[in-house]
């Protein structure tokens, strides 16, 4: 009835044979790729897929294993046997401490060269004349191999916690400065000038808006050295040292205990991803504003 | 307002205006020189690289001339200063700082107290229609929204003179009518000496009482038209302002103007 008055007022219904109190037919998507450009996969979706890979990984690892010669078995142990060898670390050898003494070895060289590299690198973002002074000679540092420094500090400072974290330090900082330089630089310059304009003045424009524009950015640039640093950890610790990861790794190789040296990088890689972890709850926790807000 | 105010000195005065770069061998201004007169709205319109930018962040004191002087009220004037406060076409309101924080920034640097900072901060943002989102980040706002929050944050500070470059050139058009038409809302308010760059030759007819046109290469002051068929007025309904006469005549005269820069510049 409704369609044949349509119909004779000459209303625009192409349809024709669909009744106008119906809802229009569901539409039907193509199909959805695995490949699928633009696509964000729910959170649901994206822990499978994290954990399918995890499993992916371990199942090659365990497939290495069995595919090895036997003769040569013990050079790639099993899941099972480094997480044995794992568990013997924690429960027999005091592994804690060792994980412990890195981990303050991190952390007491990463704050130092974030305390030096972050100002240095505002400080060179900001300013033309800074930049000017610093970045030719620090430049060069960036390309020298912080390992290359290992035996003059071992000279210098013995076997003790101050050569590693000396070497951390160096390792770190010359990166960090020149990420947290064009951190500053990105920011935008009108940000400064509107500051300028409204009277502040340049200490103000540089501690009330270059340092918290820039902060999130930099707080990710840390995010990523961090990572740099565990890498130089454990070559300090490779090198010269009594405890620690590295250490443990070293004597477990005079041993050829392949497993207890593979439970060991297992355990540098967890503890990495707590760190990331810890530097992603900052930044939601320092930079609320920064942060994608899902409405 | 400003009862420091002397006697006949204009707000803003500046004086035989060049600027040359690349040391010297260019150009950008050439001896300019105008006086804005209290609680006027001049607009500065040109063919693009004549130079009002450049103009502008000098008035602001963004940048400084290579001849000629700035006065505000008869006092020279050197560097930026909140008596000069400036609206930019990027977004700047601190993303870091939520709409009532940012408004409060400028008070802030004033050394205006936290309860009338805060007092005052929601006047201005009411001024703007942004009562509801003094709480928001600018992550989370429209590109409008975000230039309202630049505009009460300057306009908290009572500045004498409100200098605006393009500022509602990154907006589309509805937002961008919205905005002009808050502009005269507030402007009338506020009591304000504006000098406002547009690209928009209508957008400079409705908003400006005066039009300053600058050629190009090197940037001179083409022509100083003063709108005067409004007779004094602003209106607030473009669709009442087109049906003046004397609209169409002024349009048709800076449609003419800014073909023969363009022309000028095809021969040059
Ligand atoms: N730092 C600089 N160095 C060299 N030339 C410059 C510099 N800044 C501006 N100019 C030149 O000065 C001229 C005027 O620039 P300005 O930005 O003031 O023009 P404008 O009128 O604002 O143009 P538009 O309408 O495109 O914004 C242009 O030719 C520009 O290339
Ligand atoms: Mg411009």
């Amino acid at each position: 009835m409704q369609e044949s008055r349509a119909a004779a007022i000459g209303a625009p219904n192409h349809a024709g044979h669909e009744a106008a109190n119906d809802p229009a037919p569901l539409f039907v998507a193509p199909k959805e790729r695995f490949l699928e450009f633009r696509l964000q996969p729910t959170s649901q979706r994206a822990w499978m897929l994290g954990t399918l890979g995890a499993l992916g990984f371990f199942g090659l690892w365990e497939l290495g294993h069995y595919l090895t010669a036997e003769s040569a078995r013990k050079f790639l142990p099993s899941v099972e046997q480094v997480a044995r060898a794992l568990y013997v670390l924690f429960s027999e050898r005091n592994f804690l401490h060792d994980v412990l003494i890195s981990c303050y070895r991190i952390f007491v060289s990463f704050f130092a060269a974030s305390a030096v590299g972050v100002p240095i690198g505002i400080l060179m973002g900001c300013f033309g004349n800074v930049r000017a002074l610093l970045n030719p000679t620090l430049s060069g540092w960036r390309y020298l191999p912080a390992a290359s420094f290992i035996p003059l500090l071992l000279v210098w400072f013995g076997p003790t916690d101050l050569a590693k974290i000396a070497l951390l330090f160096i390792g770190v900082i010359f990166f960090l400065i020149s990420l947290i330089l064009d951190n500053t630089r990105a920011v935008p310059k009108e940000l400064v000038e509107a500051a300028l304009t409204m009277g502040a003045s340049r200490r103000e424009a540089l501690t009330g808006v270059v340092v918290p524009a820039a902060m999130p950015t930099v707080l990710d640039s840390m995010r990523n050295m961090i990572a740099v640093g565990w890498t130089y950890l454990v070559i300090a610790e490779i090198v010269g040292a009594q405890d620690g990861i590295g250490a443990v790794m070293m004597r477990a190789g005079r041993f050829l205990n392949v497993d207890t040296i593979m439970a060991a990088i297992f355990t540098i890689g967890v503890l990495g991803i707590l760190t990331d972890v810890l530097f992603r709850v900052a930044q939601h926790l320092l930079f609320p504003w920064n942060v994608e807000r899902r409405s | 307002m400003d009862t420091a105010a002397t006697g006949t000195a204009p707000p803003l005065r500046a004086i035989r205006i060049s600027k040359e770069y690349l040391g010297g061998s260019f150009k950008a201004l050439d001896d300019v020189s105008f006086e804005l007169r209290e609680n006027q709205i001049t607009a500065f319109v040109g063919p693009s690289g004549c130079g009002k930018t450049t103009m502008l962040r000098i008035v602001a004191g963004l940048e400084y001339p290579t001849r000629g002087r700035l006065e505000v009220f008869g006092k020279p004037v050197v560097g930026p200063g909140p008596d000069r406060g400036m609206i930019f076409q990027a977004y700047t309101s601190f993303p870091w700082l939520t709409a009532q924080k940012n408004v409060e920034y400028g008070m802030k640097l004033m050394g205006i107290g936290t309860g009338e900072r805060r007092e005052r901060a929601n006047g201005f943002l009411k001024l703007v229609h942004l009562e509801k989102f003094a709480g928001s980040y600018p992550r989370s706002m429209s590109g409008g929204m975000k230039q309202r929050v630049a505009l009460a944050r300057t306009l908290a500070q009572n500045p004498k003179v409100l200098l605006m470059d393009e500022p509602f050139g990154a907006l589309d058009a509805q937002v961008r009518w919205e905005m002009q038409e808050l502009m005269i809302e507030l402007i009338e308010r506020e009591k304000k000496t504006v000098v406002a760059i547009t690209h928009d030759i209508e957008e400079a007819i409705y908003l400006a009482d005066r039009i300053i046109f600058f050629s190009r290469q090197p940037g001179r002051i083409k022509a100083d038209i003063p709108v005067d068929f409004k007779n004094g007025r602003r209106y607030q309904r473009k669709e009442e302002l087109v049906r003046l006469p004397g609209y169409a005549d002024l349009e048709h005269r800076l449609f003419a103007m800014m073909r023969e820069e363009i022309q000028e510049t095809k021969t040059a």
